[in-house]
């Protein structure tokens, strides 16, 4: 017995192009099957059709074939009993949680079904302890970190009982060491006779648990369907996130049949773990062993600041640091320890309790935030907080009318940041009707059409997949200019086409984000400034892959 | 309950720096209000309601004003957390009770005579005209009789997101005898409340990032209006997507489906049929009383 999907084909009501086309796939009981594919290849609609929102909630599109629910069409089922033997975790806990108290959350599909008192708080507290979340039931869920807001959500899920559980992006939102756990977890589960689906880009990450099936997907088709080491030949490497050694294998020999072109520098190792992890370290050894030949004052200077919000505890104990025209600094830190309160400072939407911030010499309690925005640039880790205007012309131009640059300088600056995010030519375009992964770099432009002279990027990575994140990152930090930022720094700064700015700053979950574009990296724990500088030990860091097991984390937060 | 009221351990980022929203948050606080049933507070308060709007006459407003300060007293809110909505609404009941004061507008139906004990004639004519303003006991009276109604409903009204358990409007009114979808429509919907500040919160601080300042004077008034769009679209496009969103959450969890039960049980204690007594018993009297026209308009 198993789910069986055969010749499903889907089309959206609002749609012409079909979004699923004669999918034919099995998922069996006690396995883990990863889906992977770009956005827009139809992951999500193919969840849809199996836990059943379509039809049943998407009830105007064109469904063709069948999927069979161990034994039972589920076309033929109620969504009651569907979700019964079918469990879904959406990709983003936060907008899933219906309750405000963690225990009312798990019941509330219970609640829905109608089970008698007793029986589910015996479920409840069964679930709370196999997920080893007791002393979470009484909590609001909206205090909750990111990884406990996602246990809290499969916790709900689970309590059913499915046979199957749909995961949808799981790792998205979590730091690290939240993120190895959740896996070990989806590994348990499995092995206790679940049926696990979990689509999610960071295929190298899924495939470490060792998943037993491997489904690719493109344009609503599945191209590749067998076990993992195939999918590492099969697929694209520029689209998901592969693991380093198979990538570097590949570039390798797509290198050799093709010897006269060769592969630019910025392709051959886009996850940059091993081989360009040398030239990365000259370079940073470069910038170390020769220091800043800038002007004495730095562009952003963190003096003992601390912080807490109005009579609360204080969220940010004595930080100082200097930024620097040529920094790119990732910013790195688990959930909570402060890293997004700390970067509000940069921008004057935080200003210190205690200390001082300065932003080009200036104390950032003497600016207001629309006098920082001329220096520095704030993208947020959401578009879907800033996005207003009719056209995208409007949207980029909103931010340097506000400052008060003049219209031909605007005009140009909308044009480089275009160019910058790789959107040349969208001027006339709605940002609303853009896909998510266009508004982010939309959002990004935005700030660029500023011409800030410090960037400042929370999460860029967040909801985005790899390939979207890596081009635009390419693209915005210059990337395949050359190592380090030596040669840049030494050119005016009108010249200077590609990038817009002079420094970077930037807070990622991701470390081989930080690997690849920072040249420095400050770690946050428990709103301490634990560790600063290129000397971080970046090499430790990359060896262990993006999931960075608590005990190597140790001697960084302690 | 551990964890509660932990608040300003993990505060909303940017919430504070948005001084326009009126934000409220329940706390847990060991007080008799607050270990009373959610039901009985709220028959209570629709008694308490009804009974008010009955009333003119100022001596009998004074003692629903009375009851409405020793709730508020008994409820133990502390200055602080409460501060910007009693200045909101005290301030919206002064221009309104002044405001009545001086155009002596809606009076006219309760009372009949005016004695006039002030005439104030401004010392400049408009057109011809010389603005006049006339002051009489009953004006007077009108105007405190009004402010004790709006003020003792008001009062009455700010506690209850104070101190019900925002968790606890579901099951209240799914006891209150509302269908299961509309109870469960309702506990959303106070939830929806402090979702939405969190998202205004984070557009405004996006925005301003981008050198929006909401005080800058521009335009005329459609120019004014223009200037919230950055605010207002972000925040209403992103409420609808988040409410497909929910509504997929709900349907895969078999929301609606069937009858459906709840895990959180109302137990009425006796201190919650004294209440429910003593709001019916006020309800009745108030009735009685002003069918036998009693508690009409009154001035010395």
């Amino acid at each position: 017995m198993s789910i069986t999907v055969s010749h499903l084909s889907y089309t959206y009501r609002t749609r012409t192009e079909p979004a699923l086309v004669d999918i034919t796939a099995k998922f069996r009981p006690g396995e883990i099957t990863l889906i992977a594919g770009a956005s827009g290849c139809g992951k999500t609609t193919l969840v849809r059709c199996i836990n059943g929102l379509i039809p049943h909630s998407y009830t105007n599109g064109m469904l063709e074939g069948t999927i069979s629910l161990f034994g039972t069409s589920n076309a033929a089922m109620p969504m009651a009993q569907i979700s019964q033997i079918v469990g879904t975790v959406l990709q983003d806990p936060e907008r899933q949680i219906v309750a405000s108290e963690v225990i009312h959350e798990i019941s509330f599909g219970l609640e829905n079904l109608g089970m008698p008192r007793e029986e589910m708080l015996d479920r409840i507290h069964k679930v709370a302890s196999f997920l080893h979340i007791d002393h979470l039931l009484h909590r609001e869920t909206f205090q909750l970190s990111g990884g406990e807001k996602q246990k809290v959500a499969l916790a709900g899920v689970l309590a059913m009982r499915p046979k199957a559980l749909l995961l949808d992006e799981p790792l998205a939102s979590l730091d690290p060491a939240s993120g190895a756990e959740a896996l070990t977890l989806m590994r348990e589960l499995a092995n206790s006779g679940i049926a696990m689906v979990i689509i999610e880009h960071r295929v190298e990450d899924v495939l470490a648990v060792k998943a037993e099936h491997c489904i690719y997907m493109a344009n609503g088709r599945i191209t590749y369907d067998g076990d993992a080491p195939g999918l590492m030949q099969a697929v694209n490497w520029r689209e998901i996130k592969l693991p380093a050694p198979v990538v570097i294998e590949r570039v390798r020999k797509e290198a050799r049949s093709m010897p006269s072109e060769g592969m630019p520098e910025s392709e051959a190792v886009p996850t940059g773990q091993h081989s360009d992890l040398k030239t990365r370290h000259s370079a940073l050894g470069t910038r170390h062993s020769a220091p800043s030949t800038q002007p004495a004052s730095p562009l952003i200077e963190f003096r003992n600041v601390h912080f807490q919000y109005g009579d609360g505890p204080e969220v940010l104990h004595d930080i100082s640091f200097t930024m620097n025209s040529g920094d790119r600094i990732a910013l790195l830190g688990p959930n909570g320890a402060g890293k997004t309160t700390l970067v509000k400072h940069a921008i004057g939407l935080n200003k210190p309790t205690r200390g001082q911030v300065l932003l080009a010499g200036r104390d950032s309690k003497t600016l207001s935030v629309a006098q920082i925005a001329h220096t520095v640039g704030y993208v947020f880790q959401s578009p879907s907080h800033m996005l207003f205007a009719p056209t995208v012309r409007e949207e980029l131009s909103f931010g340097p009318k506000n400052i008060g640059l003049d219209a031909q300088t605007i005009t140009e600056s909308i044009s480089r940041a275009l160019v910058a995010v790789n959107l040349p030519g969208y001027d006339e375009i709605p940002p609303l009707s853009m896909s998510f992964g266009q508004q982010k770099r939309i959002s990004i432009a935005s700030v660029l059409t500023m011409n800030p002279r410090v960037l400042v990027m929370d999460e860029p990575s967040a909801g985005q997949d790899y390939a979207n994140y890596t081009h635009f990152m390419d693209d915005i930090v210059g990337r395949d200019k050359g190592p380090g930022m030596t040669d840049q720094s030494d050119l005016p700064a009108s010249s200077s086409h590609s990038r817009a700015f002079e420094a970077l700053l930037f807070i990622t979950h991701d470390l081989d984000l930080a690997i690849t574009y920072a040249n420095r990296v400050l770690l946050v724990a428990d709103g301490q400034l634990v560790a600063d500088g290129a000397d971080v030990n970046l090499a430790t860091l990359a060896q262990t892959g993006r999931f960075l097991p608590a005990a190597e984390l140790a001697p960084f937060t302690m | 309950m551990p964890g509660r009221g932990g608040l300003a351990q993990k505060p909303v980022p940017g919430f504070l720096h948005f001084s326009m929203l009126v934000t409220w948050k329940y706390k847990p606080r060991n007080t008799l209000i607050q270990r009373l049933d959610p039901r009985s507070r709220l028959i209570f308060y629709a008694c308490f309601l009804v009974s008010v709007f009955m009333f003119w006459d100022l001596r009998i407003l004074l003692f629903f004003l009375a009851v409405a300060l020793l709730a508020v007293l008994a409820a133990q809110l502390s200055w602080r957390d409460t501060r910007r909505t009693w200045l909101f609404i005290g301030a919206f009941i002064l221009i309104y009770a002044l405001l009545t004061l001086l155009t002596g507008r809606g009076g006219f139906e309760l009372y009949k005579t005016e004695r006039v004990i002030a005439t104030l004639r401004a010392p400049f004519t408009i057109f011809n005209w010389q603005p006049t303003l006339t002051i009489s006991i009953e004006q007077i009276f009108f105007a405190l009789s009004q402010f004790a109604r709006v003020f003792s409903i008001a009062s009455m009204t700010i506690l209850i997101p104070y101190t019900i358990d925002p968790a606890q409007y579901g099951i209240t009114f799914r006891r209150l005898g509302l269908p299961d979808k509309l109870a469960f429509a309702m506990d959303l919907t106070m939830r929806f409340v402090p979702s939405l500040g969190r998202d205004f919160a984070m557009t405004m601080d996006a925005q301003k990032a981008r050198g929006y300042e909401l005080e800058r004077r521009e335009g005329g008034l459609i120019g004014q209006v223009r200037r919230l769009a950055p605010l207002l679209v972000p925040v209403v496009i992103h409420s609808i997507v988040s409410g497909e969103e929910i509504t997929d959450a709900m349907d895969l969890r078999a929301f609606g489906t069937q009858p459906r039960t709840w895990l959180r049980e109302l137990v009425y204690q006796r201190r919650d049929y004294i209440l429910i007594i003593a709001g019916v018993l006020m309800l009745a009297t108030a009735i009685i009383g002003s069918t036998l026209g009693l508690g009409r308009f009154w001035a010395p």
